[in-house]
């Protein structure tokens, strides 16, 4: 395993990690707004490729044509895409969404896969059950050297489009009126009501934006694999879905972060030998000790009242870290103890149990080094990866710990 | 708040739903018995080619599968997306253990059992570690394992014989009686549908069944009345898991061929759009879901391209416009578009479903539904108002 291998699955795990990211950053705007999982969006962005990948098609172009005819053309495409895709996505919210605003959490969800499986029989009505194959004229073909290893172009390019649409979007939402409005929306969409704040224009401004991001990441993901299928939407939703919830549902630098990292252990984890891969679990392995011997007592004696913080007290609970397992079948079995104690017992034996699970894969993975992942568990890695964070760290890498609504 | 969604078609049932109403229970029960009993005469008589013996069969397995995923979305209100990879584990483990490839031939009963336990395994242990979680992401969670079985399924070739799928499945033998042919496959499937309606009524109305109704409706005052939440939840999923299992041990038997075809994503879509047609959290709702989802396209297809020419002669469409013509004699294609829109408008338009719990039309005839949401508001807003003053 040379260097350059491990920077080029480097390079294009950013490149799919950005890519996640713009459909990524839809679901989370949504659901940092609504708290509602917009499951056709996915759908939105196969839709997105589709018309851009039609509208290139159309255009007739050859190798031979001159280049700024062809990004003319491209740009074009670009901009009817989004217009196209923001309109649709725009319906949907209103034809599907707002009817059901303030029901029960399933119901908008319900609504949301009915869109969804709306959306893919009317693409494979329109545009046919083929797969789409946009014209080799506007793909950048070229590659560069970077460090010993050829890297397309178009990753680059691909990379680089996508830092300036998260930069725009940074600045809209940080910077802008409308902007300031989704956030007010978001933290308390009656009280924004109240403060004058139009919370269905800005929740329709939400989905506008998600749906043209993920117009763009439709026509980069077409020309980068160089077709699109109407099913697609699927697997990229769920992955980018999952990349959103990682980084912390809700949160917009969360759902980029959480994209990178999905998009390197996708590739990571089919390209590298399972020796190189164990170290990931090592260097995991550290953290969860770090925490379960200093952080994790630390932040639970912030629960503990003022007076009882004695020295004592403050032994015991390390012990009770260091001990987990023995503590938590003692308060199960034993004579009825203190809530406290039997609340940080459970939660030392969680934190035991996942660092157990950690040294046991670092383990099998080091004894079986040379091995290699098949490519076709690319994405159970994945739905690994999610369930993982999900049952360790709900909230996500930067999400807080969001409190029931009742 | 706000977690009865009732809508308000309470006040505004008519005078025939209401002259319905008041038809014993007993009437519905026999006379659906005496349909689903009576149903395969049409195809003895003549009356239905063979193929509606063929759908009759894949409607109640699908009924099975509503009602099992009913136990979880309808009762305890948790969306399970991944309700399939239950029925696949069932159906895998059937023909796995009775088929020619591995070259084992297990009798009947163990295996009925056998799928049925493996599902419920597998229940719990997807339940026990993800019912922590909330709502949605509990049903991405849940989509991401039935991906994972899938997938699962289709790369361990050693066992599974990978996309090729498991050939051959024996017919299963029951105390000497060899169910080979549809008619008694239909009859064999009605057996166990009428077994799980009875066994899972009987649940509904128990301690068990309020506890996920309780759940369902408010989590957070269902444990404060002492309901172990996380027990009733296992409980519910491993439960509707086991049916599942059992249907598709059933599958396995009647299809005698099974690939991870069967299994995808789409089909887990098909059983939660069943349950929430029908009318969540009600038996009867959950078999008409099945029922008509299933069989809808079928009738529509066979409709307008047998039915129709046969009593009026085959001339009957010919003025109709082209594309509207093959709209109907082509209806397969619009199958999963016609899925979606019902569900759209359904959620929309009555989301208490076509066949309402009774326990939910209860609650949203008590009294003017504007009333009641008055109500609710005035508590709400003293709520909001204590909480202030401690504030």
């Amino acid at each position: 395993m040379s260097f350059d291998q491990v920077f080029s699955l480097t390079v294009s795990g950013i490149t799919v990690g950005m890519i996640y990211a713009l459909i990524a950053l839809g679901y989370t705007m949504v659901y940092g707004v609504l708290e509602f999982i917009n499951f056709a969006h996915g759908d939105v962005f196969t839709f997105g490729g589709f018309v851009a990948a039609t509208i290139l098609i159309r255009a007739g172009l050859s190798d031979s044509s001159p280049l700024p005819v062809r990004l003319l053309w491209l740009l074009g495409a670009i901009v009817l895409a989004v217009l196209i895709t923001v309109a649709l996505g725009l319906s949907i919210e209103r034809i599907a969404y707002r009817p059901l605003r303030g029901r029960s959490r399933i119901i908008p969800l319900l609504s949301a896969i009915g869109v969804s499986i709306i959306l893919e029989n009317m693409m494979i009505l329109v545009f046919g059950p083929e797969s789409i194959i946009v014209p080799q004229a506007v793909i950048p073909m070229q590659f560069v050297t970077i460090f010993g290893s050829r890297i397309r172009v178009l990753a680059l390019i691909i990379i680089g489009v996508s830092i300036v649409l998260m930069l725009v979007l940074t600045y809209i939402v940080r910077s802008t009126r409308v902007g300031k409005a989704m956030r007010a929306t978001s933290q308390d969409m009656e009280a924004a009501e109240m403060m004058g704040i139009e919370t269905n224009r800005t929740i329709a401004f939400t989905f506008a934006v998600g749906s043209a991001l993920a117009a763009i990441g439709g026509l980069l993901v077409a020309m980068f694999y160089g077709s699109l299928t109407w099913d697609s939407g699927f697997i990229y939703g769920l992955k980018a879905f999952t990349a959103a919830v990682l980084g912390g549902i809700g949160s917009i630098p969360g759902a980029v972060i959480g994209s990178l990292i999905l998009g390197l252990a996708e590739n990571y984890g089919v390209g590298l030998n399972l020796g190189l891969l164990a170290w990931f679990f090592v260097v995991g392995l550290v953290g969860g000790l770090y925490i379960q011997f200093v952080r994790a007592p630390q932040q639970r004696l912030k629960h503990v009242r003022e007076e009882e913080r004695t020295p004592a007290y403050e032994r015991n609970l390390v012990r009770q870290y260091r001990l987990a397992p023995y503590y938590a079948i003692r308060t199960m079995l034993g004579p009825r103890t203190d809530a406290l104690v039997a609340v940080s017992a459970r939660h030392a034996l969680r934190i035991m149990l996942g660092n157990v699970f950690l040294a046991v894969a670092a383990a099998v993975f080091f004894l079986n080094g040379n091995y290699q992942i098949d490519p076709e568990w690319q994405n159970v890695i994945v739905f690994v990866v999610l369930m993982i964070v999900l049952l360790f760290r709900p909230a996500g890498i930067l999400g807080e710990h969001v409190p029931e609504k009742v | 708040m706000a977690k009865a969604t009732n809508g308000g078609t309470g006040a505004r049932r008519g005078r025939i739903a209401r002259a319905l109403g008041r038809v014993p229970r007993w009437v519905y029960l026999l006379g659906a018995l005496v349909l689903a009993l009576a149903f395969p005469m049409l195809n003895t008589s003549g009356l239905m080619g063979t193929i509606w013996i063929r759908v009759g069969i894949r409607s109640l397995t699908f009924v099975l599968l509503a009602l099992g995923l009913n136990v979880v979305m309808g009762e305890t209100g948790l969306l399970n997306l991944g309700y399939i990879a239950f029925f696949a584990v069932g159906a895998y483990t059937t023909a796995i253990l009775s088929s020619p490839p591995l070259g084992y031939h297990w009798p009947f009963w163990s295996l009925l059992l056998l799928s049925t336990v493996a599902a419920m395994a597998f229940g719990f242990l997807v339940g026990l570690p993800t019912l922590r979680l909330r709502g949605d992401y509990l049903a991405i969670v849940t989509l991401a394992f039935g991906e994972i079985v899938r997938t699962v399924f289709l790369n361990w070739r050693s066992v599974t014989n990978g996309p090729g799928g498991v050939p051959g499945i024996y017919p299963p033998v029951i105390f000497g009686w060899v169910v080979d042919k549809p008619v008694e496959f239909y009859y064999l499937v009605l057996i166990f549908v009428a077994i799980v309606m009875v066994l899972l009524t009987n649940v509904k109305n128990s301690r068990i069944g309020r506890g996920w109704n309780a759940l369902r409706e408010d989590e957070i005052a269902a444990v404060h009345s002492g309901i172990d939440a996380t027990r009733m939840k296992v409980l519910a999923i491993t439960m509707s898991a086991g049916v599942a299992g059992l249907a598709g041990c059933l599958f396995a038997y009647y299809q005698q061929f099974i690939n991870p075809t069967y299994f995808v994503f789409l089909q887990s879509v098909i059983v939660v759009c069943m349950v929430a047609l029908g009318g969540m959290g009600s038996i009867p709702g959950a078999v008409l879901g099945a029922i008509v989802l299933d069989s809808l396209p079928e009738i529509i297809r066979s409709l307008f391209s047998d039915w129709l020419p046969g009593w009026f002669g085959p001339n009957v469409l010919a003025t109709w416009p082209d594309w509207l013509r093959t709209f109907f004699t082509d209806f397969d294609r619009y199958r999963m578009l016609l899925f979606g829109i019902i569900v759209v408008l359904v959620v929309i338009f009555r989301p208490e479903g076509l066949l309402p719990d009774a326990m939910w039309r209860r609650e949203t005839h008590e009294e003017d539904p504007r009333e009641q949401e008055r109500t609710r508001q005035g508590l709400f807003d003293v709520e909001e108002g204590t909480q202030d003053l401690e504030a």
